[in-house]
């Protein structure tokens, strides 16, 4: 979540805020390149520990020497972080210290999975989540609400990595109904392809939206229990407004701001958090591969990943803020006045 | 409310049995869970109630144990991570509006970064010593907890009998103490309940990543084994992986139902339909 933390007061244009907006998104990522870049550098364990994939601490000084110099190592950090930002620019990541391949087409090959993968669990996450939050809401304190208040507080207890392997074992080896890791098996073409790599996403995105919608279904919940004999809502019921539609306009619309403000708050954690269910069902994603290249030392690879990720961030929480104003008549007309 | 309240009450209870066993339990077991007193891969007998390991510890006593290592990140984390989103969100609710954009941008960023990858990073270089683990984590998750704060801050601030209290010429110390701070620390709890539920899982999947501290057994460690020694495979999974899991469900969910309770008693436009 960025920058839409504080209504813009009615004077200033939308226009202006929008201008703040984009200028607190160059912030963050400036802020996430340089931490990208020193992070790595200013812990301890540095890059000629593993450097190539074995240990260079025991190599002779000369061919050391040589190593450090290959990489840029032994420069002073601003001239390495110029590099970097030059590098950068031309979408040149430099080379994975692991084996020297280019660490964008390595990001390239991973970006689609993740985007597949985090994209659709964070949109189910959110519908399912508000969807059982407005039935148990309207239940609330009754047999129905309680239970799956209870189910969910289960699941949202209940780590992601856990709830994988179980249903790795039951839906995989003893059901033998879905695949259980990576996202193609080979031979499908076509329409058949797609079915394939739907159903490698059915477990990952599982139990991506079932750990993951505990805290939208809180909010959405509380809203509209809060606001279940609210003013605004008995005088629809007295006006003869169907339930249905009094649920849908005037309980359901005004839950979905703090819903859309818990989204924004989430977005880092549910792009990260796919890391854990990437590793357990063989995702070849950007979570896979950063972790890997954080067990390998592999700087350029971690550098490329993490910005990737912010970016990713980055990019989420513009698309909600362009959706706010759908959400909240008050901006609309506040952008025509 | 009434099954709120009562799930509130088994939460607590649940919690408290849990740090007894924590606190307690580790003294009345018979081996500190990383001595070989069994069979690799022993399944479960009268003797040993969950089987041993690959290398032949007793899996049980590592449950016990592991107790001790959860229930600790938990408290350290929530600790720093509720004092830290209550001085910044605090100051932010209080303090001159350019000082509050600057911290609540400092939030955002924090917000902003992928969490994930970046606790791992820090795991991975910093080490799994136990404060270690807590400051990092903490660090992260401090952020979100430090706008509800500051939200509530700005809530109390506009109150009625804070206004009047103020324009009779009351200070801003006096107001704080006397008339925010019954407002705002209320929502304390929950933060600390949910920063204390988000400590136990990061911790356990960073365990699981293979990140934990190999000396001591925790339960992500004990699941991340498990997983490497194919324990899936077999129905080992039933004493070795299951248990522990099932552990950090009944630990979390027992905090969620004391935070979920908590906040249904704190807010007053849900009691009138109790």
């Amino acid at each position: 979540m960025t920058v839409a933390s504080r209504p813009a007061p009615a004077r200033i244009g939308l226009a202006r805020a929008a201008l703040g907006r984009a200028g607190g998104y160059v912030a963050v990522f400036a802020v996430a390149l340089t931490i990208t870049f020193l992070l790595p550098r200013a812990l301890p364990g540095g890059p000629l520990r593993t450097l190539g994939g074995g240990e260079v601490g025991d190599l002779d000084p000369a061919a050391r020497a040589k190593v450090v110099a290959a990489y840029g190592l032994d420069q002073p950090l601003h001239v390495q972080f110029g590099r970097y930002l030059r590098d950068l620019i031309r979408l040149d990541l430099g080379e994975s210290f692991n084996g020297g391949r280019p660490v964008v087409e390595a990001i390239r090959e991973a970006l689609p999975w993740t985007l597949l993968l985090v994209g659709t669990s964070v949109l189910l996450t959110a519908a399912v989540g508000v969807l059982l939050g407005v039935i148990a809401g309207l239940r609330r304190g009754r047999g129905k609400g309680n239970l799956l208040l209870a189910g969910v507080l289960l699941f949202d207890a209940a780590p992601a990595f856990w709830v994988g392997m179980l249903c790795i074992l039951f839906f995989g080896v003893h059901l033998g109904v879905l695949p259980t890791f990576g996202v193609t098996t080979a031979g499908h073409t076509g329409l058949a392809a797609v079915g394939d790599v739907a159903s490698h996403l059915v477990l990952p995105v599982g139990v991506l939206v079932a750990t993951g919608i505990g805290q939208f279904f809180l909010v959405t919940r509380f809203s509209v229990a809060s606001a279940l004999h609210a003013p605004h809502v008995e005088h629809a019921h007295a006006r003869g407004i169907p339930h249905r539609r009094v649920v849908a306009r005037h309980l359901l619309r005004p839950a979905l701001l703090p819903v859309h403000t818990q989204l924004m708050m989430e977005l880092g954690w549910l792009v990260g958090g796919a890391l854990v269910v990437e590793t357990v069902f063989a995702y070849p994603g950007l979570g896979r591969l950063t972790f890997d290249a954080i067990q390998g030392r592999d700087y350029p690879t971690m550098q490329g990943t993490f910005l990737t990720l912010t970016v990713t961030v980055l990019v989420m929480n513009a698309l909600a803020d362009l959706t706010y104003p759908l959400l909240d008549p008050r901006i609309r007309a506040r952008g025509r006045s | 409310m009434r099954a709120g309240r009562a799930a509130g009450w088994a939460g607590a209870f649940l919690l408290a049995a849990l740090a007894a066993v924590a606190v307690v339990g580790p003294w009345l077991l018979g081996t500190d869970g990383r001595e070989r007193v069994a069979r690799p891969y022993e399944p479960p007998s009268a003797e040993r109630w969950l089987g041993a390991d690959d290398l032949g510890r007793d899996l049980f006593d590592q449950l016990v144990i592991g107790a001790r290592g959860s229930l600790g990140i938990a408290l350290l984390v929530a600790l720093a991570a509720t004092a830290a989103a209550a001085l910044v969100g605090g100051v932010a609710g209080l303090a001159p509006p350019w000082a509050a954009a600057t911290l609540m941008r400092i939030v955002d960023l924090v917000l902003a970064l992928p969490f994930l990858p970046l606790l791992i990073l820090a795991a991975a270089f910093l080490g799994p010593g136990l404060g270690v683990r807590a400051a990092v984590v903490a660090a992260l998750v401090w952020a979100g907890p430090a706008r509800l704060v500051r939200a509530g801050v700005l809530a109390a601030w506009s109150r009625g009998h804070l206004q009047a209290a103020r324009a009779m010429g009351a200070s801003a110390g006096y107001l704080l103490l006397r008339h925010a701070s019954p407002v705002v620390a209320p929502l304390l709890v929950p933060v600390f309940v949910r920063t204390a539920m988000t400590a136990i899982v990061l911790d356990a999947s960073l365990a699981f990543l293979g990140l934990g501290d190999p000396t001591i057994p925790s339960w992500g460690t004990m699941i991340h084994w498990a997983s490497v020694r194919g324990a899936m495979l077999s129905d080992a999974w039933l004493w070795w992986a299951l248990p522990p899991g099932t552990a950090i469900v009944v630990t979390v969910t027992a905090l969620a139902l004391v935070g979920v309770a908590t906040e249904d008693r704190l807010n007053p436009t849900l009691r009138k339909d109790r």
